[in-house]
């Protein structure tokens, strides 16, 4: 059987949740490998949170906000684009594939641009192959 | 040509007896006789008669900012301060844990500051490298030249050349060896959070035992936590009863702070640290 990657999907309310919701709306298909939670903003997120993920299990994680400018908070995403380039460095030293994580700006009216971000995205981890490194073995 | 241990120790005497006395201060925050003489301590002077106390000599390594979250907002304190120390107050201004004008800060050039576990020279391997203080109201002694310049990130490209998997193993490696005893986070002057995130039951961030991947857990989350405020003055790692070379981690996490959004950490008190700001212009660059 082919490996299926279980992919953390954490998208920001008003812009790449809704634009998920446009994604399925207008009936497009993408992989499902990705398991989206909502946060009401991309600066909501805690990196702990990413690290958590990898330890639990998931092979990728793919966070998703507003475009820059666009941010229902006017300036969440732009502290949350400081703070998830330093964890994305941090994750790169740790020696995990960097690959692994992705942010991207979703808007909420670009649910085709959300079809192609996570077809391409589970297409690449499953290309990097089961995450070991961090997973908690039970 | 600087100034020897002693003379800075005399003049520290000096002025902790002058500050303290004229009220000037309540307390002045200096280093004091330990077990023996290659382990002083960290001492707290708060009368006249206890400047006779104080001492400072090469293995008088702590960062004494440390201290300062400790009195209640307003106390006027004395802190006797080297280069990376110097670069801690000024973060903590920055952050608004401490007031400047509620601090006289006594400035000690130093070159030559000794690990007390190893005995070896304390450089720009395990510091930033700084030997001046980058901010003082009195410098108690001469300025400190002539020492070659290195860039404090050199060290780190050994590592960076390393292969992630080889990478990974390192610090796997590294950080099964902690005992979480949590020296490194209470010898650090910008660990002041309570409770800190790993102590907290609700949500539980990670296994609170010594296993690995607790260890992980704790260290990925403080050098994030640490990201454009650790200062490099590379006292968590001289606090390791392990020797873990945490000070590797931090000096990477403020060499990319520093490419990407071009302010070393504690150098200005009206920076404001890079986390809690942005600029409308950073590029998505950075995420890639
Ligand atoms: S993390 Fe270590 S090197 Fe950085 S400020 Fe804290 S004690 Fe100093
Ligand atoms: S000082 Fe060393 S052993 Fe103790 S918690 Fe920190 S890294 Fe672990």
């Amino acid at each position: 059987m082919s490996f299926e990657p279980k992919i953390l999907g954490i998208a920001c309310n008003w812009c790449t949740y809704t634009g998920a919701d446009l994604a399925g709306t207008t009936r497009l298909q993408y992989p499902q490998n990705l398991r989206v939670v909502r946060v009401m903003c991309s600066s909501r997120i805690n990196p702990s949170f990413i690290f958590r993920a990898f330890q639990l299990g998931a092979d990728g994680v793919l966070v998703g906000g507003c475009h820059p400018g666009d941010c229902h908070y006017n300036t969440g995403n732009l502290y949350a684009r400081r703070r998830l380039a330093v964890t994305k460095k941090i994750l790169e030293f740790s020696g995990i594939e960097p690959e692994r994580f992705r942010v991207e700006w979703i808007s909420a009216s670009e649910g085709n641009r959300y079809a192609e971000v996570v077809t391409e995205f589970t297409e690449q981890v499953k290309q990097l192959g089961p995450q070991t490194k961090f997973k908690i073995s039970r | 040509m600087a100034s020897s241990f002693k003379q800075i120790e005399d003049k520290l005497k000096t002025e902790a007896k002058k500050l303290l006395k004229t009220g000037q201060v309540s307390v002045v925050l200096a280093y004091g006789k330990g077990y023996d003489d290659n382990h002083p301590m960290p001492y707290i002077a708060k009368l006249p008669s206890d400047a006779d106390n104080i001492v400072f000599n090469e293995y008088c390594t702590h960062n004494l900012a440390r201290y300062l979250v400790r009195y209640p907002k307003g106390t006027k304190i004395a802190v006797a301060v080297k280069a990376a120390d110097s670069r801690a107050v000024i973060q903590l201004i920055q952050e608004e844990k401490v007031k400047r004008e509620d601090l006289i800060l006594l400035g000690l050039p130093a070159y030559g500051m000794k690990n007390s576990k190893t005995g070896e020279i304390i450089d720009s391997q395990t510091t930033c490298g700084l030997y001046n203080p980058v901010l003082y109201d009195t410098l108690l002694g001469e300025e400190v030249h002539g020492q070659p310049v290195v860039s404090p990130y050199d060290v780190l490209a050994q590592y960076e050349a390393m292969d992630k998997d080889a990478r990974f193993e390192f610090w796997k490696k590294e950080f099964d060896k902690c005992i979480r005893c949590y020296a490194c986070r209470k010898a650090c002057p910008m660990c002041y959070c309570d409770p800190c995130f790993i102590d907290q039951n609700n949500p539980r961030w990670g296994e609170k035992s010594p296993q690995s991947h607790g260890n992980l857990m704790y260290h990925l989350t403080r050098f994030h936590h640490l990201a454009g405020r650790c200062i490099d003055c590379g006292e968590c790692s001289r606090a390791c009863p392990v020797d873990i070379p945490l000070y590797l981690f931090h000096k990477k996490v403020a060499k990319e702070c520093e490419e990407m959004f071009g302010q070393a950490s504690g150098m200005r008190i009206d920076d404001k640290p890079v986390l809690v700001n942005f600029r409308v212009d950073d590029s998505d660059k950075i995420l890639e």
